[in-house]
């Protein structure tokens, strides 16, 4: 029975090579709104951690709560919740886009950098990866330990600076095993942009997919290209783990 | 005269590069009690290891009654089930209540029955003076309360031989004297034992036979008498005088020190 | 459904047709992912090498592609006849919960590990002076720790496939998700709120286990003293 593919699979998987231009916006579609996802969930992150370290109990516990809920709930849901919101409310949605538009190997690739559903999708992104970067964060920063505040504050410094200069530096090289951790698998949770239509890696799969029917092949190709982007970010965060590293810390 | 429980004959081990026993050899009698005592590195503890085959030896042979350790075939379980140990860190197995600490070799071992090896359990707990507190987790216990916990436990095994490493070491002062009396009076008992110590009085008190350790080799031994009145190597008559002024026999702090003291 | 839905119908329609659904696949999925996790843990810590390397193969793998992939290769790459012996109506089921698991599997493989290895070395020391063999050891002492000290990341990994679970609204499983959306279809005006009620009835489930078990056991193991090896 399956053994009827076997003899076509090179077949199969060159077809679906033939497609490059297809996966290649994908994956940049998808590197994008990773990057920008990472990038604005870890200054979210950031605030809430510290929010959470430092701050009086009433913003300490919002944030906590927003924490507690954005971890508590599947990205499905938030996303969709986001995007509906226009709908639900009524309001009219304008259709307008920022493009990149680029010739490679004599294909024509657009890239739609930034539209209505992309925006939501890097919001949703951001604001759910902010909630777990905010925990890692929070971690590295309790485990500086008091006693670091406390000698900035005895030399002077306010608080603030205290954290800022002393505190922060220590937490973010301490963080950096924790972080990379969702760096690297941050990737795969892009894959919900396929629920409200933009075309990352996953949905110009599918469409490959109606376009050739060479279902296993294409997602096969689809997560060989995971697997790499995930591997190499892994790799690259582990080497600049190793470059700054400071004894003791 | 008594029958020979442990033989130890000519015991080699290295780790990497470093060479911590060089052919150390010794016997133990029935009921003797054998304190290895010397400077910290000198391969005690990995002697200690080297007889039960925790940590097989690179050359050498352990005998227990007779029965070589070493050998190729020779169920080892069977063998360590015979040989009780005492760790310095205690090792109580922390999910387990202080009875059932005891009892569990007894069970999983032994193969005695639930009835058969609590009851034992208890009795090497009233041994230990540890009765009131059987149903309690070794997490509620002071350090003292779970040296003496792993002492009913070596014994319940009713052993050939049971070893001991630094048994006090990591114990506050205050709770090291429970924990001697307790060794103090199993041995008195006529139970074979071989202590890593340097709790001198105890050495003194009750040990057959004292032994040395340096840089991997039996420097020096004698029964305690000789090492307290004369002992002959220099490097044992440094290291007791450490320990003098470590465990404060004060009259020598009061003179003044010489720069020997302080290496 | 002609009329309007009020809050109180749509959280009880999520409930009713949705929850069944999810709580499947997330218990069918974890059991799963127990199972093989489990073998994996100990093919890394004590197996021969050979098995390691596929062991550490497989872990890579599943943990760098999405379970999106995954699903939509089991649900619709493979022929159907791979699945011959699963009635067609619990396929789309079936392969979910496929996903789900041998995803798990290797996140609980590192939940289990990585227990094992904090249970203190001296416990299994004791254990093989009192003549224990090394598998004896095994069962009654470091794995009895080891399972204590896995409860507070495992409570993590439940939550994790309880939201995972949501993803089978892609292949038209009946979760909780889809019941949420299916339940208002015809009234935009409510998709919004119905995603909002479909996130509570998640929070539901995964916050009071994570916070309570997973905090609780925490605090439980510092009192016994257990582990930090």
């Amino acid at each position: 029975m399956i053994f009827q593919n076997i003899p076509e699979p090179i077949d199969e998987l060159i077809r679906v090579l033939g497609y490059w231009d297809y996966i290649f916006s994908g994956f940049l579609i998808t590197l994008w709104l990773y990057g920008c996802a990472l990038i604005l969930g870890f200054f979210l992150g950031l605030f809430l951690s510290i929010v959470r370290t430092y701050g009086n109990r009433f913003f300490s516990t919002i944030a906590t709560a927003y924490i507690d809920i954005m971890r508590g709930t599947p990205l499905i849901a938030q996303l969709l919740l986001i995007y509906f919101l226009p709908y639900s409310l009524n309001i009219p949605i304008s259709a307008w886009s920022f493009k990149a538009n680029f010739v490679m190997f004599d294909k024509n690739i657009t890239l739609i950098l930034l539209d209505h559903k992309t925006m939501i999708s890097i919001l949703a992104l951001s604001l759910n990866s902010g909630a777990y970067q905010a925990e890692y964060l929070r971690g590295s920063l309790m485990s500086v330990g008091s006693g670091q505040l406390l000698a900035a504050q005895s030399v002077g410094m306010s608080r603030l600076a205290g954290i800022r200069h002393i505190v922060l530096p220590q937490a973010l090289r301490r963080v950096i095993p924790a972080w990379s951790n969702e760096a690297a698998y941050l990737p795969k949770y892009t894959v919900v942009v396929y629920f409200i239509g933009v075309s990352d890696l996953f949905s110009e799969g599918y469409y490959i997919v109606s376009r050739t029917f060479l279902t296993l092949a294409t997602f096969i190709v689809i997560a060989i290209v995971f697997l790499i982007l995930i591997s190499i970010i892994s790799k690259g965060l582990d080497i600049l783990h190793e470059k700054t590293r400071i004894p003791g810390l | 005269m008594n029958k020979l429980v442990l033989k130890v004959d000519n015991v080699w081990k290295s780790y990497k590069d470093l060479q911590v026993l060089k052919g150390i050899s010794f016997e133990v009698l029935e009921g003797e009690v054998k304190v290895l005592f010397g400077p910290s590195g000198s391969g005690k503890s990995t002697l200690l290891r080297c007889i039960n085959m925790l940590v097989p030896p690179d050359k050498g042979n352990v005998f227990l009654r007779g029965q070589n350790l070493n050998e190729h075939g020779v169920n080892i379980n069977a063998m360590r089930a015979r040989i009780g140990m005492v760790f310095q860190h205690f090792n109580l197995f922390a999910h387990l209540k202080a009875v059932d600490n005891v009892s569990i070799g007894l069970r999983r071992v032994k193969g005695l029955s639930k009835e058969d090896a609590r009851e034992k359990a208890f009795n090497a707990l009233k041994s230990v003076k540890m009765m009131k507190w059987a149903d309690h987790y070794p997490a509620q216990l002071s350090g003292g309360q779970q040296q003496r916990v792993g002492i009913a436990r070596a014994l319940a095994m009713e052993p050939d031989v049971i070893l001991f490493d630094e048994p006090t070491s990591a114990l506050d002062p205050e709770l090291i004297g429970e924990v001697l009396q307790v060794m103090l009076d199993i041995a008195k008992a006529g139970t074979t034992m071989i202590v890593v110590t340097h709790e001198m009085g105890f050495a003194r008190a009750v040990s057959s036979e004292m032994i040395f350790l340096g840089d991997g080799i039996i420097e020096e031994r004698g029964s305690p008498d000789h090492f307290f009145t004369n002992p002959k190597s220099e490097r044992v008559k440094h290291f007791l005088r450490q320990l003098d002024i470590l465990y404060g026999s004060h009259e020598k702090l009061l003179q003044p020190l010489d720069e020997e003291d302080f290496k | 459904m002609s009329e309007i839905p009020d809050i109180s119908t749509i959280f009880f329609y999520i409930i009713t047709r949705g929850l069944p659904a999810t709580l499947l696949l997330t218990a069918i999925g974890l059991l799963l992912g127990l199972l093989l996790g489990l073998s994996l843990a100990l093919i890394r810590l004590y197996g021969i090498k050979e098995l390691q390397i596929i062991a550490n193969a497989y872990e890579k793998l599943m943990r760098g592609i999405p379970l999106l992939v995954l699903i939509f290769i089991f649900a619709f790459g493979l022929p159907t006849e791979f699945f011959w012996y699963i009635d067609p109506l619990f396929r789309p089921v079936y392969t979910v919960i496929l996903a789900l698991g041998l995803r798990s599997a290797a996140y609980q493989s590192q939940i289990f590990r990585g227990a094992i290895l904090s249970v203190n070395p001296g416990q299994m020391e004791a254990a093989r002076a009192l003549g224990m063999s090394d598998i004896k050891a095994f069962r009654h002492i470091i794995f009895p720790q080891a399972l204590r000290l896995a409860l507070p990341s495992w409570s993590n990994e439940y939550a994790i496939v309880i939201k995972d679970s949501s993803f089978a609204y892609a292949v038209g499983v009946i979760e909780m998700t889809r019941a949420g959306y299916r339940v208002s279809s015809g009234f935009p005006q409510l998709w919004s709120l119905s995603m909002a009620i479909v996130a509570i009835c998640y929070f539901l489930f995964t916050y009071p286990i994570t916070r309570f078990v997973g905090e609780g056991q925490s605090k439980k193991l510092k009192k016994l003293g257990m582990g930090g090896g």
